[in-house]
């Protein structure tokens, strides 16, 4: 009685879930929508829900023109991954496990970077750049993108680690490991699932960052996604089909990556690393 | 046991990494050329930078393939990067503080005084480029203190495109709309027939002021005093459309854009619009027309000139200022500027060019509006005129969302400006 | 290992689980002075990296708040020091009013409907049922998009003829809205297209934030007699508190940054009834043919301040909690 009671119920709540993940897309539906509807159409009142008059025009072009973007894109948001664990890792380590004197302040330091407007950064990276010469260059896209990420990633790695039981790091140093061979083979493996998720955030942000490509990259010969998409956006002149196209297209791997990571994202936002 | 998953295998990983990305570093910093201009002398051709407000063309494009031989021609090789114009002042004004200008530079027009005042441009004299095949009335809008700043590319402006279907089921001839009294009539009898009046841009931006300007000129009012009775009569014009249902409400957020494609879906009359949107016009399926937009007592209304120019910036190297003027006039001359104009569906910036677009029935109507064209920064307005045009956007946007009155809005506008400019 | 999982003691235990282990004698030697290098060590990739990338741009912000630029000296250099003449000029103007309101109402607004829409979804995605992980992830598809496709979306849909939602509106009988064009009705819009781009962001930590709360102590509490309800604000709610405030902190933070949403949608429109403090700044700056950087970088300023002194009460509450 009570087994089918409660999958009565868990169905019920599939329903619940389906209705409120449909509310919740209806404006994905509307770009996708928008990105099969011909200029003609646009703005036509009463709009239509479904586009009657299809056309692959806006997909057409994007395909033609916009891999390259998009394949840009991926190595910009691979790097960012890379160098945001490279930094954020350890200093989560630090400041979770190592308590530097002074932590407190870094902490507080890194929390006021987040607050400084995207734009300022971008203004004042074109400047250190162009000293050194890393303007419209890749590596310079990928640093200036981490600096999106580093600070919430280090918040995440301390309170992740702060969860690591101190037993575990003493076994290591009875064993005789120095600080470096603790980090890398105690604690980094244990901090799977907030790798995971600090790896997620940077990627995302750096898939979706406008402000620095188009200050910092804006002539350069590997471009991201974003500022293809601006390719669109011509003087007086707009393809609206073709820009939410290239959103469709720029968001499947970035969804595919999201379904398959989520998994560890749940477990790793907070401290959990005993609760495997 | 499982915190000692392979560790030398995870430190292998963030090694490789790490010089995965160090070595990205070294190529990408070995290859850039950031663009700064004065090479060594070398004798080949060195990288001449190219800047332009054209993100819709690429490498494929005419656009481009002319720009290139322009700069073949000259001895250079050219790199080119289009950015989106609302973006290019300010890239421009950065890229000038920190040294890094390009050689050429193609702005919307009433930018060019504000990199003017900046220092940022050479004049003609300097460049030794020769501008007298030049329009004046389309020349002036890079004037200021006597000096000219650049050349234009080309010019566009505004007119009225009307549908015919639309026109005819009201009864109404194109032809008969000659000043407002007969505009408005018409669009009374469109509204009666179930159709929809007059779509135009009133966004609060550059975009809107330009849209607003042959309606404002057209009344007579100058840019001057935004609170004259002129002035006045025109934003209620705008105003009442709106409140009588002639016009949409979306106007306020419209771009010229997203007015376009208002007009495209067949169920408006008239579309306040420029002459880039011919080539979509002829896309459209509409069967479509064009007259000047109408002066308040009759006769055409001065439109606003869009349209870029070709600037040099200036550079600390002023060797590279004659390859800058064979380039630049390679670009606006002879048949190059036909072709360019062509592609950009703009008009001539010189009576020669206008004179063989005049030819082509389609360009005709354009080709005398442009004639009685302003710049919007003429009347040695230079830099004042963004002090002016940024409160008069508030006047209309304010007035059309009925939050105020258009006398008081314009009077408030007025306040403003007049404070700025001093 | 022992615990008294009573709902009482529940709120102590915000936070982590190494404090339920005794402290140890041997504990103290991870504070030894040697390892003070070795705690530099590993925070001194970030230590650089903050000074090389964070302090230039701020500085730079700073000093063209206090100096009195026009375009010419912003190119040519040499522009006067003009002190606190920037943020005077822009806390009387008559926009800065309308602005700061704006940017409290839209901030507050989106933060608490964000974090309780996010909050109800978490924990409605707490139990399992089929589909739940791939609903769950499909909630996230939001964050993906470019926010200049996701506000120019609702800027399609909220147009007051050609919309989908006045077209909705009008199915029901209602009169269109002028969502985009109406002074009453622009804030109101930006801070749905707000809430609903937050919403992921939110369901993603505070989810995280409910796993990590032992299924015992909602069993325990249920063995206690204590129904749903009760069990949520006695146990739930509590032991989120951490999670929580570091949400809603960085929710205010990247609030106050949201820029290209409200921009996109009305640019700060009509007039100003939907600007905030970030567009008046872009719109200074950026905004017109002429740049006034110096009010422009004093506005950013201000905002910066404010997140600062949320970030100190954050720390003051977060450290009186943790007993950190």
């Amino acid at each position: 009685m009570t087994a089918t009671r409660a999958e009565r119920g868990r169905r019920a709540r599939t329903g619940v879930g389906v209705v409120l993940t449909a509310v919740m897309l209806f404006p994905v539906y509307w770009m996708v929508n928008v990105s099969l509807t011909p200029t003609a159409d646009m703005r036509h009142d009463p709009p239509f829900v479904v586009p009657v008059h299809a056309t692959l025009d806006g997909y057409r072009t994007v395909l033609d023109q916009q891999l390259p973007y998009l394949g840009t894109s991926l190595l910009v948001g691979l790097g960012t991954v890379l160098l945001t664990l490279a930094v954020a890792a350890p200093a989560g380590y630090s400041l979770a496990k190592l308590r530097p004197r002074g932590g407190p302040v870094l902490a507080f330091a890194l929390l006021l970077a987040q607050m400084i407007p995207g734009i300022i950064m971008g203004i004042g990276l074109y400047a250190v750049y162009l000293s050194l010469g890393y303007l419209n260059t890749l590596p310079g896209l990928v640093v200036a993108d981490s600096t999106i990420a580093v600070p919430f990633g280090v918040l995440l790695f301390t309170s992740f680690m702060r969860g690591i039981p101190d037993e575990l790091l003493q076994a290591a140093k009875v064993d005789g490991a120095g600080h470096l061979r603790t980090f890398a083979s105690v604690v980094l493996p244990v901090s799977r699932n907030a790798i995971v998720t600090v790896s997620l955030f940077s990627f995302l942000w750096a898939w979706s960052d406008f402000i620095f490509a188009t200050t910092l990259d804006a002539g350069g010969d590997h471009q991201p996604i974003t500022l293809g998409i601006y390719h669109y956006i011509g003087n007086n002149n707009q393809e609206w089909n073709a820009i939410m196209a290239t959103a469709v297209v720029a968001s499947v791997p970035a969804a595919v990556l999201l379904v398959v990571a989520q998994r560890f994202v749940a477990a790793g936002v907070t401290g959990g690393a005993v609760k495997e | 046991m499982r915190t000692l998953v392979s560790p030398p295998w995870r430190i292998g990983v963030t090694a490789a990494a790490a010089s995965l990305v160090l070595g990205l570093a070294a190529c990408g910093g070995g290859s850039s050329t950031a663009g700064t201009s004065a090479s060594s002398g070398g004798g080949k051709a060195r990288t001449f930078t190219v800047w332009d407000p054209y993100p819709q063309f690429d490498a494929a494009s005419d656009w481009w393939k002319l720009v290139e031989k322009c700069g073949s021609d000259a001895g250079v090789t050219v790199k080119h990067t289009a950015f989106d114009t609302t973006d290019l002042t300010n890239k421009a004004l950065l890229a000038a503080q920190q040294g890094n200008s390009p050689d050429l530079l193609i702005v919307d027009n009433p930018v060019v005084s504000t990199l003017a005042d900046a220092g940022a441009l050479t004049t003609t004299d300097d460049i030794k480029a020769d501008v007298s095949a030049f329009s004046p009335n389309l020349l002036a809008a890079g004037q200021s203190g006597g000096k000219t700043f650049g050349v234009p590319i080309g010019a566009n402006t505004l007119a009225l495109y009307y549908n015919k279907k639309v026109l005819a089921a009201a009864g109404v001839d194109a032809a008969s709309v000659k000043d407002w009294a007969s505009l408005n009539a018409a669009l009374v009898k469109v509204k009666a027939a179930g159709k929809k009046g007059i779509t135009f841009s009133a966004i609060g931006t550059e975009e809107g002021s330009f849209q607003f300007l042959p309606w404002f000129w057209g009344s007579g009012a100058n840019l001057k005093k935004l609170d004259s009775p002129e002035a006045v009569s025109a934003l209620t014009l705008w105003t009442d459309w709106v409140k009588q249902g002639l016009a949409p409400n979306s106007v306020l957020n419209n771009t010229q854009t997203t007015s376009w494609q208002e007009f495209a879906s067949g169920d408006y009359a008239f579309g306040e619009n420029g002459t880039w949107q011919i080539a979509n016009a002829k896309k459209s399926g509409l069967d479509w027309g064009v007259v000047p937009i109408p002066a308040a007592k009759g006769g055409n209304a001065p439109a606003p000139t869009g349209g870029e120019f070709v600037t040099v910036p200036v550079q600390k190297d002023s060797a590279t200022y004659p390859t800058a003027a064979k380039v630049l006039s390679c670009l606006t001359s002879g048949d190059n500027a036909l072709t360019t104009d062509t592609t950009l569906s703009y008009i001539g910036g010189s009576a020669a060019i206008q004179a063989k677009q005049a030819a082509n029935p389609d360009l005709a109507v354009w080709v005398e509006a442009v004639k009685a064209a302003k710049g919007r920064t003429s009347d040695d307005l230079g830099t004042k005129y963004p002090k002016i045009s940024e409160p008069m956007w508030g006047a209309f946007q304010a007035a059309l969302s009925g939050s105020t009155a258009p006398q008081a809005a314009l009077a408030r506008a007025q306040t403003t400006a007049a404070s700025a400019v001093r | 290992m022992t615990r008294t999982a009573t709902t009482r003691t529940a709120g102590d235990r915000a936070g982590t689980s190494a404090r339920e282990v005794p402290a140890r004698p041997a504990a103290p030697v991870y504070r030894a002075r040697s390892s003070q290098w070795a705690a530099w060590g590993f925070a001194a990739p970030v230590t650089v990296y903050l000074v090389a990338f964070y302090a230039y741009p701020l500085l730079r912000n700073l000093d063209l708040s206090v100096r009195n630029y026009t375009v010419r000296s912003f190119v040519q250099g040499g522009a006067q020091f003009s002190g606190l003449d920037n943020l005077r000029a822009v806390v009387t103007s008559p926009t800065f009013g309308p602005a700061l309101t704006n940017t409290v109402v839209f901030t507050v607004t989106s933060l608490v409907f964000q974090f309780t829409i996010g909050l109800a979804l978490a924990l409605f995605f707490q139990h399992h049922f089929p589909l739940s992980g791939t609903l769950r992830a499909l909630f996230l598809v939001p964050w993906l998009l470019p926010l200049i496709v996701s506000s120019s979306t609702w800027a399609w849909m909220l147009n007051s003829d050609s919309g989908v939602v006045n077209y909705a509106l009008g199915l029901l009988g209602v009169d269109p809205v002028h969502w985009l064009t109406s002074p009453q009705w622009s804030l109101p819009s930006v801070i749905i297209a707000n809430i609903w781009i937050g919403i992921p962001f939110n369901l993603v930590v505070l989810y995280s934030g409910l796993q990590a709360i032992p299924a015992e102590l909602h069993e325990a509490a249920a063995i206690d007699g204590a129904n749903a309800r009760q069990r949520f604000w006695r146990v739930t709610f509590p032991l989120l508190r951490p999670v929580s405030a570091i949400t809603l902190l960085l929710g205010l933070v990247y609030t106050l940054k949201v820029f290209d949403i409200i921009w996109v949608m009305t640019k700060g429109g009509p007039g100003d009834s939907s600007t905030t403090l970030t567009t008046w700044s872009y719109r200074k700056s950026f905004g017109s043919l002429l740049p006034q950087f110096g009010p422009g970088a004093a506005i950013s300023n201000l905002l910066i301040v404010m997140a600062l002194v949320a970030g100190l009460l954050y720390v003051r509450s977060a450290g009186r909690e943790a007993g950190a």
